[in-house]
C-alpha cells in the first residue's frame, strides 16, 4: 500500500502510540496521535504538563528510553519511515535533518565546552568539516543568532553567558547542520518575558531564511499565536483539536481549548480572576472510561461517557467532542451523521 | 559655565557609537586554564603542596643523574662519623653509601611506582566505571558485584600475596598489583558520575544532534566526570606510596641494593638507637610525598570544575 503524502509535507506521524512499562502499570503517554507539518510551516502543539507533547517530540527524534517504546504508528519523514530505519541511519537523520532545542539552556550545553567548540562539534559529528572550517562555521552561526563580538563568544564558557544567550548557542547548534526541521521543546518557557520576544523573533528569521519547518511545543497559547501556522491541541496524550492557528484562535471547538484560551489574560478587559479549568489531568495509570475531559468539562453529557472519536466539524478542522460543529449538544435520531458515529463508537466502546 | 557642548565626555557612553547589544556582558573573558590557574592559585595549601611536589620531583630525578652511582656504592674511607659536607649533607650510613644519593633514589622509585600505579587506577577505574554507568541495567549490577568482592576483600593482603608469588622486589609486580587492587574507589566515583551526567539535558542535546554513544562518552561525559579521577589518582599516589613502603619495609618490596623509602625504613630500623636520624630522613620524606599529592589533590578538584564559579 503506498500512502499518497502531499509534495508540501514534510514530516507526517500516524497513530502514534509511545507507552512507558512502569512498575505501576502501564502509561500511554502518546496514544494514537496524528498529524503532518508542512514544508517551512510552524506546527503548535499545545496542551498542559503531562499531556505527551514531550514525548511526542521525543518519539520523532526516536530518543524514547526504557521503559518507554513505540509501540505502533508511522513517522514518514521524506521518503523515510523514522519508526523502522535502522540505529545507525538515525543517528544520520538527528542533529542533520531534524534538530531539537530543550527547554533548559542552562543546562543543555556541555559545561566544559566552549560555545565556539559545542557548536564546531555538532558540525563535525555529520559533515566531514575539518576543525578550522568547523571553527569558522561556528563563529558565522553565532553571528548569525545575533550574538554580538561572536569571534571573542566563541572563546567563552556556557556559565560565562546569560540564559538568553545560552539558548542563542543552543539554536545556533540546532541549526548549524541546516536541518529541515527544528523541533523546540518549550525553547522560551525558562526566559524571562522580553529575551522570549527576541528568542522568538530569532526563530522566526531562521525559519525564512533557512526555509525549515519548525515543530514547536509550549503551554504558552500566546508563543502559539506568534509563530504557528498550524495548531495540534493534546490531552493526556490524545489529540483532541486539531487547525490552522486562526481556527483556534477564533473558533475553537473543543471545550479544552476554550478553556486554556479563556485562562490566557487579555490586554484592555477588565477581570478580578482569571479563568481556570477546573480540576486535573485525570492520572495516566488510572484513566476514566469515555471523554477523558468529562469531570472537567463546562458541557459534559450523558454521551460523554463514549469515548468521542476524532472528527472534522469543518473542513480543516478536527475536533475530539460530540458538541456539534456550531458548539452546541448533538441532537441524536435528528442527523444521521451523528447517529452513525455514536453507533459506531458504541460498538467500538462494547468491544 | 564654559562647557564645550558637542564634545564628548570620555568613557561616558555616549562617547561609544551606538551597536546592537541587546544584553550587557558583566564577566570579563576568561580562557578555562586562566580561570583553573586563578582557581588553584587561590588554594593557597595546595600551591605550597605544588612547590612541594616539583621539588620532589625534579630531586628525584635531577639528583640520582648527577650522583651516578653514589646511591650504592659502598666505601671504607667514609661512614656514620664523618660530618655532613656539602658532597653528603646527610652523612653517610655504616657501608660506607652516600645517605642523601641514596633518599633520593629511593623518592625516584616510589615516585616512578606511585605514578604508574596510579595511572591502572585512573584508566582501570574510568573504564570500567564509565561502562557500567553508561551502559547500565545488568553490566552494570555485575560490575558492580565485582567492585564489591574486591572491596570486601583486605587490598594490603592482597597485594602482598600477588607480590609474593608474582614475584618479590619487582618494580613492575608491585605497580600492577597496587594498581589491579585500587582501581574500585575512581571506579565508583566514574559511575555515580555517569549516572547523573547520563541524565543530564546536554547529554540528551548531544544525543538529539546525532552524536553516537561512543562520542558521547569520550568526548562529552568523561571530561566532565574526570575531577573526581583526577582527585582520587592524586590522592592514589598517596596511597601507592604508601602501600609500596609498606611492602618494602615487610621485605616483599625492593630489597636492597635497590633503594625505596620503604627498604631505607627498615635497614634504619637496626640502628634505631644509635643513629635515630636515619629513620627520620625516609620518613619525613616520606610523608612530606603524601601530603603534597593530598593537597594537590583538594587543590585541583576545586580547580578543574568548569561548573564552579570563584571570580576573582
Amino acid at each position: 500500500m503506498t500512502r499518497n503524502v502531499d509534495a508540501g509535507t514534510l514530516l507526517e506521524v500516524r497513530d502514534l502510540r509511545t507507552h512507558f512499562a512502569t512498575a505501576d502499570g502501564l502509561v500511554k503517554a502518546v496514544d494514537g496521535v496524528s498529524f503532518s507539518i508542512r514544508n517551512g510551516a510552524t506546527l503548535g502543539v499545545v496542551g498542559e504538563s503531562g499531556c505527551g507533547k514531550s514525548v511526542t517530540a521525543l518519539s520523532v527524534m526516536r530518543l524514547i528510553e526504557r521503559p518507554g517504546r513505540i509501540v505502533s504508528g508511522t513517522i514518514r519523514f521524506g521518503a523515510q519511515n523514522l519508526t523502522e530505519v535502522s540505529d545507525d541511519e538515525m543517528r544520520e537523520i538527528r542533529g542533520n535533518s531534524i534538530s531539537m532545542i530543550f527547554q533548559e539552556p542552562m543546562t543543555s550545553l556541555n559545561p566544559v565546552f566552549t560555545c565556539g567548540n559545542q557548536i564546531a562539534e555538532a558540525v563535525s559529528i555529520h559533515g566531514g568539516m575539518s576543525g578550522g572550517e568547523a571553527r569558522k562555521r561556528a563563529i558565522e552561526m553565532l553571528a548569525q543568532v545575533g550574538i554580538p563580538d561572536a569571534k571573542r563568544r566563541a572563546e567563552e564558557y556556557p556559565h560565562q553567558l546569560s540564559g538568553g544567550m545560552r539558548q542563542r548557542v543552543m539554536i545556533a547548534m540546532a541549526l548549524s547542520t541546516n536541518p529541515e526541521l527544528l523541533i523546540a521543546d518549550e525553547p522560551t518557557t525558562a526566559l524571562d518575558v522580553t529575551i522570549q520576544a527576541q528568542i522568538l523573533e530569532l526563530m522566526k528569521a531562521l525559519r525564512e531564511r533557512n526555509r525549515m519547518s519548525i515543530m514547536l511545543i509550549t503551554h504558552d497559547l500566546g508563543v502559539i499565536a506568534e509563530m504557528a501556522d498550524d495548531v495540534v491541541v493534546m490531552y493526556t496524550g490524545k489529540v483532541v483539536e486539531q487547525s490552522d492557528v486562526n481556527t483556534v484562535y477564533e473558533h475553537p471547538h473543543h471545550p479544552y481549548t476554550r478553556g486554556l484560551l479563556a485562562s490566557i489574560p487579555r490586554l484592555g478587559e477588565k477581570r478580578d480572576r482569571l479563568e481556570v479549568i477546573k480540576g486535573v489531568v485525570p492520572n495516566p495509570l488510572n484513566l476514566p472510561a469515555g471523554c477523558l475531559f468529562q469531570r472537567r468539562c463546562p458541557s459534559a453529557m450523558p454521551i460523554c461517557d463514549v469515548a468521542p472519536p476524532l472528527q472534522e466539524v469543518a473542513p480543516g478542522h478536527l475536533s475530539r467532542c460530540w458538541l456539534t460543529p456550531a458548539g452546541g449538544p448533538p441532537s441524536v435520531g435528528e442527523d444521521p451523521g451523528t447517529q452513525v458515529a455514536l453507533d459506531a463508537a458504541v460498538a467500538l466502546s462494547v468491544e | 559655565m564654559a562647557r564645550s557642548e558637542g564634545l564628548p565626555v570620555p568613557g561616558s557612553r555616549a562617547a561609544r557609537p551606538a551597536t546592537e547589544i541587546d544584553e550587557v556582558d558583566l564577566v570579563p573573558v576568561r580562557t578555562y586554564w586562566q580561570l583553573v590557574r586563578k582557581r588553584f592559585l587561590q588554594h593557597r595549601l595546595a600551591t605550597i603542596a605544588l612547590v612541594l611536589m616539583l621539588v620532589l620531583v625534579t630531586a628525584s630525578i635531577a639528583v640520582p643523574l648527577i650522583g651516578g652511582d653514589a646511591w650504592f656504592k659502598t666505601s671504607l674511607t667514609h661512614g656514620p662519623k664523618d660530618p655532613s659536607s656539602l658532597a653528603a649533607p646527610l652523612g653517610y650510613d655504616n657501608l660506607g653509601i652516600n645517605i642523601f644519593f641514596r633518599l633520593m633514589r629511593g623518592l625516584q622509585t616510589s615516585l616512578t611506582i606511585g605514578f604508574f600505579a596510579v595511572l591502572i587506577i585512573a584508566g582501570l577505574g574510568t573504564t570500567v566505571g564509565s561502562i557500567a554507568g553508561y551502559v547500565g541495567g545488568w553490566v552494570d549490577n555485575v560490575l558492580m558485584r565485582i567492585i564489591d568482592i574486591v572491596l570486601s576483600l583486605p587490598t594490603f593482603f592482597l597485594v602482598l600475596m600477588f607480590v609474593a608469588f608474582m614475584g618479590q622486589g619487582n618494580v613492575f609486580v608491585i605497580i600492577f598489583a597496587i594498581g589491579l587492587t585500587g582501581w574500585t574507589t575512581a571506579a565508583r566515583l566514574v559511575r555515580a558520575e555517569f549516572l547523573r551526567l547520563r541524565e543530564s539535558d546536554f547529554v540528551q542535546a548531544a544525543k538529539a544532534l546525532g552524536a553516537s554513544d561512543r562520542r558521547i562518552v569520550i568526548r562529552h561525559m568523561i571530561p566532565s566526570a574526570l575531577a573526581p579521577v583526577v582527585v582520587a589518582s592524586t590522592l592514589g599516589i598517596a596511597d601507592s606510596v604508601v602501600t609500596e613502603a609498606a611492602l618494602s619495609f615487610l621485605g616483599f618490596g625492593l630489597r636492597t641494593p635497590e633503594a625505596s623509602l620503604g627498604n631505607m625504613l627498615t635497614n634504619a630500623q637496626d640502628y634505631f638507637y644509635r643513629q635515630p636520624l636515619w629513620i627520620w630522613y625516609p620518613g619525613i620524606t616520606l610523608i612530606l610525598l603524601v601530603l603534597a599529592a593530598s593537597f594537590l589533590g583538594d587543590g585541583l578538584r576545586d580547580a578543574l570544575d568548569p561548573r564552579q564559579r570563584i571570580e576573582a
